[in-house]
C-alpha cells in the first residue's frame, strides 16, 4: 500500500515536471502570440497613436530589464533608469556626435552602454541589501544624471541632445511622422528580447537567481556564488534596459535628462509592482495597463490626472494585492484547481 | 577660521531640520516596518493647515503648529485604518505602490484645493529677525528648528526606550503574534505609532518650511531626501537618524559651500560611501 | 435631375466644410505636477485671448487640444505632437514651457506641415531648429541682459554671478557676463548651484566671501526662490548692502506673495509684469484672472500664451484656415501689434518676438500685494542669445 503509493508519486512527479515543461513551452507559444496579437491590434485600431504604442514598447523593456533584478533576484532598486539611459545617450551621441546613423548599430550601442552600465551599478548595488540598497540605487541614478547634466557638451545637458538623424532601417524604411517603422522595430526588438528572457529565467542559471532570491545562504552552502550570479544578471539588464534606451533614442530623435532621472525609475517600479513582479507577463501587462491608463486620464483631464492615477495603484494594492498578472494567475490556478478536482472525483 | 564656524553653524542648522521632518518617516520605516512614501505628503498637509491658521486666520504662529499636528493626525486616522492597515507585513513593493498611490491622491487634491502657489507660515515676531552669536548673525528661526530638533530626538528616546508604550510598541514590531498572544493590543499600538510618526511629519513640514516651502508638489520633491536620510541613519534608529541628519547635512553644506557645481555629486557619492561602510545603516540593527 | 441635385448637394457640402470648419489648435504644456501653475497660465492665457476676441477666425471656428507634460520630457513630448497631428490633425502645435520638450517636436513639424508657437521655452537656439517655429515669449538672453547694464549703471564694478545649473542658468550666466563685462564690469566669481539646493546658506557665504558689491543671480520661478531670497536677507547681505540683481524668473508675481517683504527692492528685468500700466494690459489682466479664477497665480506664461494665440489668429486669417504652414509663418514674419506688455514685433529673421524689456523694482500696493513695478524701459530689444551662440 505505501511503496504502492510511492511508485504513484514517483510517477506522479515525473508527470509533474514533464507537464510543467511543456506547460512552459506552451506559455512561451502563448505569450509570443499574445504580443504579436496585441502589437497587431494595437496598429490596426490606434494607427495614429503610433508613437505612444512606441514609448510603451520602449518603456516595456525598462520594465523587464528591472524585473530581472528585482523580480527574479530579489535586488531593490528605485535607480533601473540609470541603465535605460545610458543605452539612450550611447545611442543618441553615436548619431549625433560620430555620425553613426545605422538605427541597427545604434541599438547594439545602447545594448552595451546598459551593460556596461549595469555592470557599474552592480559594484556599488551589491554591497546592501534591503533599504539601504533601494537608496544606493536612487544615489546611483543622481549620479548618472548629474554627469549627464555636467557633460553637456556630449549630452546637450539640460536642453536635451537633439541632432540625432537616422537612415532607414534596412536602407528601405524611413523613420517618419507617422512612426511605423519605429513601431514595427520596436515590436521586433520587444518580441526577441522576450525570447531570450523566457529562455534565461528558465535556465539553471535563471533557477538560481530565483534561489538567490528565497534564500542567499543556502545558495552559498550549494557552491554558487551568488554575488557573480547577481553581477551577470546586472549586466543581462543592463543590456535589455539599454535596449529599451535606444529604441526611445531611434523613435523620438532625442534624448533628455528624464530619461536617466529617478522619476523614470520609480514609474518603471510602479509598473513592474502594479503588473506583478517576478513574471516577465506581470513587467509587460503592468506597463500597457499604467501607460494607457495615464494617457486616457491624462487626455481626458489634464489637470487634475494625477489623483486617478494614485487611485489607480491604491485599489490594485486594495484588489490585486499580488499584481494583476499575479492576481489573475493565481485565481486562475484556483479555478484550475476546482476543475481538476472535480474531474478526479 | 571664523568660515569654517560660520559653515559649521549653518550645517547644525540645516541638519536639524532635515531631522525634524524625517525622523516620523524613520518611526514608521524602522518600528512599524511601513515603507512609507506617503510621508512626505502628511508633512506637506501639516503645512497647509499651519499656513491657513496663521496666515489666513491671523492665530499665530504656536497655535497654527498645534493645529497643524491635531488636524494632520485627524486626517490620517481613516487613511491609517482604511489603507495602512491592509499593508502592515506586505512585501515591501506592495507598500511602496500603495504610498506612491497615496501621495499622488494627496498631491492631486491638494492642488485642486489649495492652488498651485506657494504658501508661506508666517512666524512668530520672536522668531523673526536675526540672533548675533558672536563671531555672525544667525537666524532666530533656525536655532528654533535647533531646539525643536533636540526636543524631539530625546522625547522620542524616552518614549521608546523609557516607558512602558516604547515596550509594547518593540515587541509588537519584533513579534506581533507573540506580543497578541501576551496581551498587547497590537492594532492600538500600531495606529498610535501611526499617528505619532504623522504628527512628527506635520511638526517637521511647518518647522521646515522656511527651507522646504509648502507647494502641492512638495510630497514628491523631497521623498528622496527623507528617504535617504532615514535609510543612511539605520530605519527605526533615533540616534541613528541624528547621526546622519548631522553628518549628511554637514557634507551637503560643506560641498556646497566649497564646490557648488558639484554639490550633488559630494552629497549622493558620501551616501554611497557611508551605506557600504555600514550596509545597515549608522545604527542599524540587525535583524 | 436625381443625379445633379445630388451633385450640387456635394458641393455645398464640400463648400460648407471649407469655408466653416473647426481648427485645432494642440497646446502642449505642463498641467499637472510641479509646474502645474505656469501650464495654467497657459490656459488663462488662452482662454483670456478666446474670451475678448471670439472663437472663431472667419467662418472657422478655433477649438483647443490641451496635453499635458509635467516635467521637460522630450520623448513623452514627440509622442503627444505625433499624436495631436497624427490623429487629432491639428492645425497648429502651440505651448511648450521646456526647451527640450519643443526641441522634440520641430523636426516633424515640417512633415507635419504644422507651425508651432512657443509660448514659454526661452533657450536661443529652438528657432534654428526649424523655420516654422516662431516664439512669443522671450528668451534668456534677452531678459538677462539688459540687467548688466543697470548694474553698471548704479556703479556697481564687481559682481557675483549665481546660477542654478542647468541650460537656463547657463544661459543667464553668459549672457551677464557678456554685457557686464562689455559696460566695464568685472565678475569676481561664477556659481552654478544644483537645482535642488534646499539651503542656500553656503551659497550666501560664498557670496560674502567673494567680495563683491553685487550678486546677479537666476533661478527657475517656483519653490527654490523663496529660499534663495531669505537666505539673502536671514544672512545679512542685504543688511551689508550687497545689491541683488537678476531676471524675472526670480520674482514672478505668483511666488512673489510668498516672498513678501523678503523681495521689497529687489530689481528684476523682464518682458512682462502682471502690474504693467496700459489699457491693453487692463483689459488682458481682466480676462485673464476671470480665466485662472485667483489674481495671485497669474504670472508670465500668461502673456506669452495671449500673445501666441493673437499670431495663430493673425495666421489663420492669412491663410483663410487651409493648412499650410509656410505661409502662415510668413504671413506673421514682421508683423507688430501692442501687447498686454508693450509693443511688440515678430523679427522676420529670427521668428522671435522683438519686444521692451522692463526694468522693475519689487514693491508693496497700498492693498497689501506685492506687485513688480516698472522703472526703466528698454525699448524694442531682440534676442542678443542668438547671435551669440552662432
Amino acid at each position: 500500500m505505501s511503496a504502492d503509493l510511492k511508485v504513484n508519486k514517483a510517477a506522479d512527479n515525473a508527470a509533474k515536471t514533464e507537464r510543467l515543461r511543456a506547460g512552459f513551452i506552451q506559455r512561451d507559444l502563448i505569450g509570443f502570440a499574445v504580443i504579436v496579437i496585441v502589437a497587431a491590434l494595437g496598429y490596426v485600431l490606434f494607427p495614429d497613436n503610433l508613437a505612444l504604442l512606441t514609448r510603451i514598447l520602449a518603456i516595456a523593456l525598462l520594465v523587464l530589464s528591472l524585473d530581472l533584478v528585482t523580480g527574479y533576484c530579489g535586488v531593490a532598486t528605485l535607480g533601473q533608469a540609470a541603465l535605460y539611459g545610458s543605452g539612450a545617450y550611447a545611442a543618441g551621441i553615436l548619431s549625433a556626435h560620430y555620425g553613426v546613423t545605422d538605427p541597427l548599430v545604434m541599438t547594439l550601442g545602447g545594448i552595451l552602454a546598459g551593460a556596461v552600465a549595469g555592470l557599474l551599478c552592480s559594484i556599488v548595488m551589491l554591497r546592501a541589501h534591503g533599504l539601504p540598497q533601494l537608496v544606493l540605487s536612487i544615489a546611483l541614478v543622481y549620479l548618472f544624471h548629474e554627469f549627464a547634466n555636467k557633460a553637456s557638451s556630449w549630452t546637450g545637458g539640460s536642453d536635451g541632445l537633439s541632432g540625432i538623424t537616422l537612415d532607414p532601417l534596412f536602407g528601405i524604411f524611413e523613420f517618419d511622422l507617422f512612426g511605423h517603422t519605429a513601431y514595427f522595430f520596436g515590436v521586433a526588438l520587444l518580441l526577441l528580447t522576450f525570447i531570450l528572457l523566457r529562455a534565461l529565467v528558465r535556465s539553471p542559471f535563471g533557477m538560481l537567481c530565483r534561489g538567490i532570491k528565497e534564500d542567499p545562504v543556502r545558495v552559498r552552502a550549494l557552491g554558487a556564488s551568488p554575488h557573480r550570479a547577481l553581477v551577470k544578471m546586472y549586466v543581462i539588464s543592463g543590456a535589455v534596459a539599454g535596449a529599451g534606451g535606444a529604441l526611445s533614442a531611434v523613435s523620438t530623435q532625442v534624448v533628455a535628462l528624464d530619461s536617466l532621472s529617478f522619476t523614470q525609475s520609480a514609474e518603471a517600479l510602479v509598473m513592474l509592482v502594479l503588473g506583478g513582479t517576478g513574471s516577465l507577463f506581470g513587467g509587460l501587462l503592468g506597463t500597457v495597463i499604467f501607460m494607457l491608463f495615464e494617457d486616457f486620464v491624462s487626455a481626458a483631464n489634464p489637470f487634475h490626472w494625477l489623483t486617478m492615477v494614485g487611485a489607480l495603484l491604491i485599489a490594485v494594492v486594495l484588489f490585486a494585492p499580488k499584481g494583476l498578472y499575479g492576481t489573475m494567475e493565481s485565481a486562475y490556478a484556483r479555478i484550475r484547481k476546482r476543475h481538476d478536482g472535480e474531474a478526479r472525483e | 577660521m571664523q568660515t569654517v564656524f560660520s559653515i559649521a553653524v549653518d550645517a547644525l542648522a540645516y541638519g536639524m531640520v532635515l531631522f525634524v521632518i524625517s525622523i516620523g518617516l524613520s518611526v514608521t520605516m524602522g518600528l512599524m516596518r511601513v515603507v512609507n512614501l506617503a510621508h512626505g505628503g502628511f508633512a506637506m498637509i501639516g503645512g497647509y493647515i499651519a499656513s491657513y491658521v496663521a496666515r489666513d486666520l491671523g492665530l499665530g504662529y504656536a497655535l497654527a503648529i498645534i493645529a497643524a499636528v491635531v488636524f494632520t493626525i485627524l486626517i490620517a486616522i481613516p487613511i491609517e485604518r482604511l489603507l495602512y492597515r491592509r499593508i502592515y507585513g506586505q512585501p515591501e513593493l506592495t507598500q511602496v505602490l500603495m504610498t506612491i498611490g497615496i501621495t499622488f491622491c494627496i498631491i492631486g487634491i491638494a492642488n485642486f484645493t489649495m492652488g498651485p502657489t506657494l504658501k508661506t507660515i508666517p512666524l512668530a515676531p520672536a522668531l523673526q529677525g536675526s540672533a548675533d552669536i558672536g563671531f555672525r548673525t544667525i537666524p532666530i528661526h533656525r536655532l528654533f528648528a535647533i531646539v525643536c530638533g533636540l526636543a524631539v530626538a530625546l522625547g522620542l528616546w524616552y518614549a521608546i526606550e523609557k516607558t512602558n508604550f516604547g515596550i509594547k510598541l518593540r515587541a509588537s514590531v519584533d513579534n506581533a503574534a507573540m506580543a497578541a498572544a501576551l496581551g498587547v493590543r497590537t492594532e492600538i499600538v500600531y495606529a498610535v505609532s501611526f499617528a505619532v510618526a504623522v504628527g512628527l511629519a506635520a511638526l517637521g513640514g511647518v518647522v521646515g518650511a522656511e527651507f522646504l516651502p509648502v507647494e502641492p508638489y512638495y510630497a514628491l520633491r523631497y521623498m528622496v531626501t527623507f528617504l535617504v536620510v532615514v535609510s543612511v541613519g539605520g530605519a527605526g534608529s533615533i540616534p541613528g537618524a541624528l547621526a546622519a541628519c548631522l553628518l549628511l547635512g554637514a557634507i551637503d553644506t560643506t560641498g556646497r559651500y566649497l564646490m557648488p557645481e558639484f554639490g550633488e555629486f559630494f552629497f549622493y557619492l558620501a551616501v554611497i560611501a557611508v551605506i557600504c561602510i555600514f550596509p545597515r545603516g549608522l545604527a542599524g540593527r540587525a535583524k | 435631375m436625381k443625379k445633379t441635385i445630388l451633385a450640387a448637394l456635394a458641393v455645398m457640402a464640400l463648400s460648407g466644410t471649407a469655408s466653416a470648419e473647426v481648427i485645432k489648435i494642440g497646446v502642449v504644456g505642463p498641467f499637472s505636477g510641479p509646474f502645474a501653475l505656469q501650464g495654467k497660465n497657459f490656459k488663462a492665457g488662452i482662454d483670456a485671448y478666446m474670451a475678448l476676441h471670439g472663437n472663431t477666425v472667419g467662418d472657422d471656428t478655433i477649438e483647443i487640444i490641451y496635453r499635458d507634460i509635467p516635467t521637460a520630457d522630450p520623448a513623452q513630448s514627440k509622442a503627444l505632437g505625433q499624436e495631436l497631428i497624427v490623429k487629432e490633425k491639428v492645425q497648429y502645435l502651440a505651448g511648450f514651457y521646456f526647451t527640450p520638450d519643443a526641441m522634440a517636436v520641430t523636426p516633424i513639424l515640417k512633415q507635419g506641415n504644422v507651425p508651432m508657437v512657443i509660448m514659454n521655452a526661452a533657450t536661443s537656439a529652438i528657432v534654428k531648429t526649424s523655420p516654422l517655429v516662431v516664439r512669443t515669449s522671450f528668451t534668456t538672453w534677452q531678459t538677462s541682459t539688459p540687467i548688466a547694464k543697470v548694474a553698471a549703471d548704479a556703479g556697481v564694478k564687481k559682481i557675483i554671478s549665481v546660477v542654478s545649473d542647468y541650460g537656463p542658468g547657463i544661459d543667464a550666466e553668459n549672457a551677464f557676463k557678456a554685457a557686464f563685462e562689455k559696460a566695464g564690469g568685472e565678475i569676481v566669481e561664477a556659481i552654478r548651484m544644483p537645482l535642488s539646493t534646499n539651503d542656500f546658506s553656503p551659497i550666501m557665504q560664498r557670496i560674502k566671501d567673494s567680495g563683491a558689491q553685487g550678486v546677479f543671480a537666476f533661478l527657475p520661478s517656483g519653490p527654490t526662490t523663496l529660499g534663495f531670497v531669505k537666505a539673502f536677507n536671514d544672512n545679512g547681505l542685504k543688511a551689508a548692502g550687497t545689491k541683488f540683481f537678476a531676471p524675472g524668473d526670480l520674482t514672478q508675481e505668483s511666488d512673489l506673495q510668498a516672498l513678501g517683504d523678503a523681495a521689497l527692492g529687489i530689481q528684476t528685468t523682464f518682458h512682462y509684469a502682471v502690474s504693467h500700466d496700459s489699457p491693453e494690459n487692463k483689459t488682458f489682466v481682466e480676462a485673464a484672472v476671470k480665466a485662472i479664477g485667483n489674481k495671485a497665480e497669474l504670472s508670465f506664461p500668461s502673456v506669452g500664451a495671449y500673445d501666441g494665440m493673437h499670431v495663430i489668429y493673425k495666421m489663420i486669417e492669412a491663410t483663410g484656415g487651409e493648412r499650410d504652414a509656410q505661409k502662415a509663418v510668413d504671413a506673421v514674419k514682421g508683423l507688430s501689434w501692442t501687447s498686454p506688455r508693450g509693443p511688440v514685433s515678430i523679427d522676420p529673421d529670427s521668428r522671435h518676438i522683438t519686444q521692451n524689456i522692463y526694468l522693475r523694482e519689487v514693491a508693496k500696493t497700498s492693498d497689501g500685494s506685492y506687485i513688480n513695478k516698472e522703472v526703466q524701459t528698454f525699448e524694442k530689444q531682440g534676442d542678443p542669445g542668438l547671435a551669440a551662440t552662432k
